[in-house]
């Protein structure tokens, strides 16, 4: 019986024009849009590799130098682009793509690609992730508003329960109808969007696996917006004032919502100014604060004379100046995580606000998800910001600690390539698809709510829907 | 036309003459001539298709004649649309009006919009004239059945002063009382001076009502009878003979 | 006569519609939600000039105050460090701050504010790079969303507004069958329709433009009419545009539900999809290299330099033909070497950056001439425009840091070449920064175009409207 109504419904949509129409607008979108985000990555990554490689015959070829000002000279790193970024670009352009890492400063990312664009970007560049995320439920609402609002008008519900067909069958398979007539449309783009990571990266197992569950997430998003559109189009007097209603609930889920929450999480977690994170920075630096006090020269000599039994600075088999450097960095290492770490929480704690929001739009649950699994959200970028800044303190470190052991106090000393090149290179490891689904653990249980209330309100809402 | 002049009973107020309607090669009305005059009540009847909807709007300026003319107050329809609007009032078969509005809102609306008085006094008397129950004047026309929105379209006539009212189908899902009360309303208008044209399916109110019935078919008017000059049996056997006719051409 | 008698009738349909009365509370709260959330940006950004500005005199202050010792013969400390050298008063110790406070209607619209920096320290050694540095500190998340301002409000909403009041104009009357008697009274389809029209125009245009003044007022007390007034007039011209596309809509003689799939179909399309393509299309047809060419370049140059520090010198005198007499040339000192290798680091950046502006440009003309294919891009040019937080403000602001920039190498180089030392009246004759606001009529120039397209949009649509409406006759 299910299986009738849904092929009913499916025909019904094929010969149905403005499903005809929708479905190319959308698809042709679809495929601009993969096709667009490829080459974009493509490109980035080979000027990125490009990038990386300049900045290593840099280091490489500083020639010689006293390994401390070699730290100062300092390296650059590159934000890497992530294989899935191609479907969903997420806050990349809005972060800096490059971070100066030198002595004793953590940088923060520089050249924001947004900073370059006219304010026209700020509607959006089209992206997978856009057409995903805001015109495939609009064409679901537009193929499943007059579910039952339309049959009731016509007169045709009151023939079809006449039948003996149980309401929840009717439900299942309207549903199941225009989840076919979508799956026209999303499954050759799913397929598309495969090949073209294939092509792009030799894609692995692990990458493979966040499409599969991308491509799922998005799966649970439609069907919540398919059972949302039944629930209203039964509930609805009229199929105009479903129309309208479903309509509303689109211009809320993706518009003003996701606008509401950029404000909201600004109030409940305000970040500071650049200026006043400047400056605290600057006078916890110079002062030090509860608990990390700034090195004490005196007592880091008089340690360091002990532990080699000297009488002299002159008599130390070291440079002494090696080792305060080092401690200098592990002092501001730790002013440093202080700082930048309570602006990443702040950052975070925004992120939650906004997928806390998704309990009344799930375009907010369905974005945090497809960035977190494109490898696009904040998380992704701090996790790099943080594996960038580790290897910042191990190459410094390791300057400091050739200073110390290769020279005297006050002699002047200078290392050659051969000192840049033990330096690794920076092997940045991209986190887990559990460590990514684990930060938005909230998102998919919010996402799963969604679904399932939109299950139940579509049942419910057939099930007390009247028949004229 | 302020001012109500008394008409005399000779007074023409409707006129088509050679009027014809082509829909594309349908001809909806071929060549009629029409006259309703001043205190005289025209029943149009005929099957569905002969043409009486047509001719309703082409007294109305909805329809734009094929050839012949209309004309409304002696003023030709085509060329004075607006001040010929002005001598007329429409009932079509439902009148339908703003539901979130009071009855008296709708005819406000309507009167102003015919350029005519709305003060309030005048427009209640007007719809207590048509028949309206005063404690229905002030609720949401929602609330109204097809009778008492009728009225307030009766009522608009009234408080515009329209010289000729043009129905259509108005008597049809009406109950028997309601139908009756009707035909009382529409007397009333005619001893107003009020042209009355309406097209109808309805024999028996026809004849009630009439003062002169008009006999279509396939967009000729075949027949013109006055009802003092005929029974009821005797009208729906003429009508009868018509359309057979139809039958047999 | 026949717009009064309308006019009261939409006024009481409206009112008597609950439904409708609440969509439109709740339209307005939206608006003066938007225009609060502008007014708390500005204020904070204003508070930011406010604390860079207290540090940057306080900055002064104190250098004074240790010239001044150290004139009076106390312990000039590290020449590092010592602020009677040239390259430390006019270097990042005596950095001047510069800032832009944001425009007389920044709270209309934040447009690019978020995003830019609007305050810089300038020093000698200002160069192509420190414009690379971000804006204020934000959640990149939060930019990517942007801000709920009344410039989106009205670029997004509005014309939902308008749709949603608009779409059934006509076909609702013919509907609900009230139009057979409208039509049967002494007026025109036109009149009527230009009325109801009429009455939204003025609720919908009532509501903004009011929540506009408010939002002025509150922000800047209406400091700036030549620029209210663009706002205005701006809103208006979208608002009639959409009025216009619904009115059209309204006279195809088709179901409201029909007009209403159309219309917002429509919005889809110009609001939504078509910048979304255009952005797309300017990043295929003018790909922007990557800014990491600046970064290279830097780097390349600087280790050049430091090497070849005596032959840039030489050639930076060459060039500068009028310093040549100024500088210590037997011994040249080690900071006019120095200063001659930043010259040359300056002078490479310079030639990175006009090249990557060239791809920009090209890239942003793009934007500008497929902007006419979205009335909401053209909204928003004009919208940045008016309230001074679209690029060319933040543009002008960088060209005249630049320029100042300059002033303030100036003021410093010959001294630096020269070795010459620098008093506590040199410190107080430093330039000083003041941004020059662009000229109203330039505004204006800029604006005119997209104003008038969109202006000639609205006067097509509604009057082909008006032409279609002549010849509706029957209900």
């Amino acid at each position: 019986m299910i299986s009738r109504i849904a092929r009913k419904e499916f025909v019904d949509l094929l010969r149905d024009g403005r499903f005809r129409v929708g479905a190319a607008i959308v698809g042709a979108l679809l495929v601009v849009s993969l096709g667009a985000g490829w080459v974009n990555v493509r490109d980035a990554r080979s000027q990125l590799e490009a990038a990386q490689t300049t900045a290593r015959d840099h280091w490489d070829n500083q020639g010689e130098k006293n390994p401390h000002s070699a730290a100062h000279y300092g390296m650059y790193a590159f934000k890497p682009r992530f294989a899935l970024s191609f479907i969903d670009e997420g806050i990349d352009p809005w972060t800096g793509t490059s971070v100066w890492l030198e002595a004793h400063r953590q940088n923060e990312f520089l050249m924001r690609p947004a900073q370059d664009a006219s304010a026209a970007q700020r509607f959006g560049t089209l992206t997978a992730a856009g057409v995903l995320q805001h015109l495939v439920p609009l064409l679901i609402i537009l193929l499943a508003f007059g579910a039952l609002a339309g049959e009731r008008e016509q007169g045709t519900l009151r023939q079809l329960l006449a039948t003996g067909v149980t309401r929840r069958q009717l439900a299942i398979g309207k549903a199941l109808g225009v989840g076919g007539g979508l799956a026209l449309l999303v499954l050759p783009a799913a397929v598309g969007g495969a090949a073209a990571l294939m092509m792009g990266s030799g894609a692995t197992g692990s990458l493979l696996t966040r499409g599969v569950v991308l491509s799922l997430v998005y799966l649970i998003y439609f069907a919540s917006f398919i059972g949302l559109a039944i629930a209203i189009s039964a509930r609805a007097p009229s199929a105009r004032s479903a129309l309208v209603v479903l309509l509303g609930v689109w211009v809320v889920n993706g518009l003003v919502a996701p606008r509401a929450a950029v404000d909201l999480s600004g109030w409940l977690h305000p970040a500071p100014t650049a200026f006043e994170f400047a400056r605290t920075l600057d006078e916890q630096m110079a002062n030090g604060v509860e608990g990390i006090r700034p090195p004490d020269r005196e007592a880091i000599t008089q340690r360091v004379l002990a532990e080699y039994g000297a009488e002299s600075v002159e008599e130390l088999p070291v440079n002494l100046s090696g080792i305060t450097l080092h401690e200098s960095e592990l002092y501001g290492d730790q002013i440093f995580d202080l700082n930048y770490g309570a602006l990443w929480d702040t950052f975070e704690r925004q992120s939650r606000v906004h997928e806390t929001l998704a309990m009344v739009a799930p375009l907010l649950a369905v974005r945090s998800l497809s960035m977190g699994l494109a490898g696009t959200d904040v998380e992704q970028h701090r996790h790099f910001a943080t594996a960038a800044e580790t290897y910042r303190r191990e190459f410094v470190a390791s300057m400091n600690d050739d200073l110390a052991q290769n020279s005297r106090t006050g002699e002047t000393y200078f290392a050659d390539d051969d000192l840049w090149e033990t330096v690794p290179p920076l092997e940045y490891e991209a986190p887990s698809l559990a460590w990514v689904l684990g930060n938005r653990s909230l998102s998919l249980v919010v996402l799963l709510l969604w679904v399932v209330g939109a299950g139940i309100a579509a049942m419910g809402g057939v099930r007390r829907s009247e028949s004229v | 036309m302020n001012e109500p002049t008394a008409p005399t009973p000779s007074t023409s107020v409707l006129e088509a003459h050679g009027l014809s309607k082509d829909y594309g090669g349908h001809q909806a009305l071929i060549d009629l001539d029409l006259r309703v005059d001043a205190g005289e009540i025209y029943c149009l009847l005929g099957p569905n298709g002969a043409g009486k909807t047509t001719t309703v709007n082409l007294f109305l300026g909805f329809l734009a004649p094929s050839s012949g003319t209309v004309s409304v107050a002696g003023l030709d329809v085509a060329r004075h649309d607006r001040e010929t609007k002005a001598h007329l009032a429409y009932i079509p078969e439902q009148v339908m009006l703003y539901k979130n509005l009071s009855g008296l809102e709708n005819l406000e609306y309507f009167t102003a919009l015919a350029g005519r008085s709305t003060e309030g006094g005048v427009l209640r008397g007007a719809l207590t004239d048509a028949g309206l129950q005063a404690d229905a004047v002030d609720r949401r026309v929602s609330e109204y059945s097809k009778g008492m929105r009728q009225k307030v379209g009766i009522a608009i006539a009234i408080a515009k002063d329209a010289r000729a009212l043009l129905l259509d189908e108005p008597t049809s899902g009406l109950d028997p009382k309601a139908s009756n009360e009707f035909s009382e309303l529409l007397r009333r208008m005619r001893d107003r001076g009020v042209a009355v044209l309406m097209a109808t399916h309805d024999l028996f109110r026809a004849k009630e009502t009439g003062t002169r019935v008009g006999i279509m078919r396939d967009g000729r008017l075949v027949r013109e009878l006055a009802t003092a000059d005929i029974g009821h049996a005797e009208l729906e056997s003429v009508y009868l003979d018509h359309m057979v006719e139809e039958v047999v051409a | 006569m026949v717009a009064r008698t309308v006019l009261r009738n939409e006024a009481r349909l409206l009112m008597a519609d609950r439904v409708q009365v609440a969509a439109l509370a709740l339209f307005g709260l939206l608006f003066v939600y938007a225009v609060v959330n502008g007014v708390a940006w500005v204020s904070k950004q204003n508070a930011t000039i406010e604390a860079v500005s207290v540090a940057d005199v306080e900055r002064s202050t104190a250098l004074a105050s240790e010239l001044q010792r150290i004139e009076d013969g106390g312990d000039p400390g590290s020449p590092f460090r010592d602020p009677r050298s040239p390259n430390v008063l006019g270097g990042n110790r005596g950095a001047r701050t510069v800032a832009m406070k944001p425009g007389p209607l920044a709270a209309l619209s934040v447009g690019q504010s978020d995003l830019l920096p609007f305050y810089y320290d300038v020093s000698i050694y200002t160069n192509e790079q420190t414009f690379l540095q971000n804006g204020e500190v934000a959640n990149p998340l939060n930019l990517m969303v942007g801000r709920f301002d009344l410039a989106f409000v009205i670029i997004y909403l509005l014309p939902l507004l308008v749709l949603a009041l608009g779409h059934n104009v006509l076909s609702g009357e013919r509907e609900q069958g009230t139009l057979a008697l409208t039509l049967s009274q002494p007026v025109s389809v036109r009149d009527v329709v230009a009325s109801k029209l009429l009455f939204r125009g003025v609720l919908v245009l009532g509501l903004t433009l009011g929540v506009s003044l408010l939002g002025a007022a509150l922000s800047s007390g209406f400091a700036d009419p030549a620029r209210l007034g663009l706002w205005c007039l701006g809103v208006t011209v979208y608002a009639l545009f959409w009025f216009g596309l619904a009115a059209w809509v309204n006279t195809l003689n088709r179901s409201s539900a029909w007009n209403a799939t159309a219309l917002a179909g429509a919005w889809i399309a110009l609001v939504v999809v078509i910048p979304a393509l255009v952005n797309i299309g300017a990043g295929i047809l003018h790909p922007l290299p990557s800014r990491v060419e600046m970064i290279s370049t830097a780097r390349e140059a600087s280790r050049q330099a430091v090497n070849e520090r005596s032959e840039l010198l030489a050639r930076y005198l060459e060039d500068h033909p009028e310093m040549a007499g100024a500088v210590v040339t037997d011994a040249a000192s080690s900071a006019a070497l120095a200063w001659a290798a930043t010259e040359e680091v300056n002078r490479q950046l310079e030639d990175v950056a006009t090249r990557y502006d060239e791809r920009l440009a090209a890239q942003l003309a793009v934007v500008q001439t497929y902007r006419f294919f979205s009335p909401a891009l053209l909204m928003q040019s004009v919208l940045n425009d008016a309230a001074g937080t679209g690029g060319a403000r933040y543009d002008r602001f960088e060209g005249q840091v630049r320029a100042f920039a300059e002033e303030w190498r100036q003021y410093f180089v010959p001294a630096i070449l020269a070795g010459e030392t620098m008093s506590v009246a040199s410190a107080a004759g430093r330039p000083e920064f003041a941004f020059v606001e662009e000229a109203p009529g330039a505004v204006f120039d800029r604006a005119a175009m997209p104003l008038l397209v969109l202006l000639l949009l609205a006067v097509a649509s509604s009057g082909q409207a008006a032409m279609r409406l002549g010849r509706v006759r029957s209900g």
